[in-house]
């Protein structure tokens, strides 16, 4: 199982209380998906970034459904590997 | 802008004849209400890019800038990209008269704690975010926003040539007393200048810069 969150260099500079927020889940549960394939997109600090697939897998769960926020370094969705 | 690999930066300049209302992303949700309240007297338009509504019209100028994916405006993270647009408008801006400056991170007000929500918190403009453009007295000039994909990265700035019609927005919006607060909180190039500016003065100042900062 692989835990994916949003890139640390994108929180850079960013101050520690601001969370980011899931705008749009491009994959569902059970879902098969590529190495770099964009899963979802978030928004922080007025900008909307994707969340990649750091490996093929198959998407297992999604921990923070659109809408929500997660803050720095919280897994948002789970990949099992193929 | 986005839609294939962006090879080398490009830029477009956006003027608006009639009002609309343009939301965040994340403000989707709002879109049906909102429709359904304006009943087609204002158009309303979704955004890829974070952040609250923007009210578009005369009052605005917009620019677009798409950059490769490694250009080194995107290094270290999302402030830097927003440090050099923010300046980048300062710079020009002083060019033709206005006075401003690009409010850095530690600037935030403390209006906008996460404890403590913000009443504007669904306008752009009722907000400020790292490297925005303010004057002398931290009033709102150039709102900023961006969008990053595999592809390349767009960087979206709107400028605030003459005051907007913000009780038109906070009306629509279902937010009629916001208005005045809105207004206190930002400012315009004219306001600023005690003249109107033109946007083609406002491009010509962008064009002429740009081609030296991405050089």
């Amino acid at each position: 199982m692989t835990e994916v969150t949003l890139d640390a260099q994108a929180w850079q500079g960013v101050e520690e209380s601001v969370e980011a927020l899931v705008d749009k889940w491009l994959v569902q549960p059970g879902d098969t998906v590529q190495a770099g394939q964009a899963l979802a997109n978030v928004v922080l600090v007025k900008s909307n970034l994707e969340v990649t697939a750091p490996a093929a897998g198959r998407v297992a769960q999604i921990l923070v459904p659109a809408g929500s926020t997660f803050a720095r370094g919280k897994p948002i969705v789970v990949l099992e590997a193929k | 802008m986005l839609a294939r690999v962006v090879t080398a930066p490009q830029w477009r300049v956006w003027s608006y004849a009639a009002p609309a209302i343009v939301l965040g992303c994340s403000q989707r949700a709002l879109r049906p209400t909102l429709e359904a309240r304006v009943q087609g007297r204002l158009p309303v338009v979704g955004r890829e890019a974070g952040g609250g509504a923007v009210l578009t019209g005369p009052w605005l100028l917009g620019l677009s800038l798409a950059l490769p994916p490694a250009h080194a405006w995107l290094d270290g993270g999302l402030l830097p990209g927003y440090q050099r647009l923010g300046q980048l408008h300062v710079e020009v801006l002083q060019t033709l008269g206005v006075r401003a400056r690009a409010a850095p991170p530690q600037e935030r007000p403390s209006r906008q704690s996460r404890r403590d929500p913000d009443p504007l918190d669904w306008a752009c403009f009722g907000g400020l975010s790292p490297w925005e453009v303010v004057d002398a007295q931290g009033r709102k000039l150039v709102g900023l926003a961006q969008r990053r994909r595999q592809t390349g990265v767009l960087l979206v700035a709107g400028t605030l040539l003459s005051a907007p019609d913000w009780r038109l927005l906070c009306e629509a919006m279902d937010r009629p007393d916001d208005a005045a607060l809105l207004r206190q909180r930002t400012v315009s190039c004219e306001e600023l200048l005690g003249r109107p500016l033109a946007a083609g003065t406002v491009h010509e100042g962008w064009a002429r810069v740009l081609r030296q900062a991405l050089e």
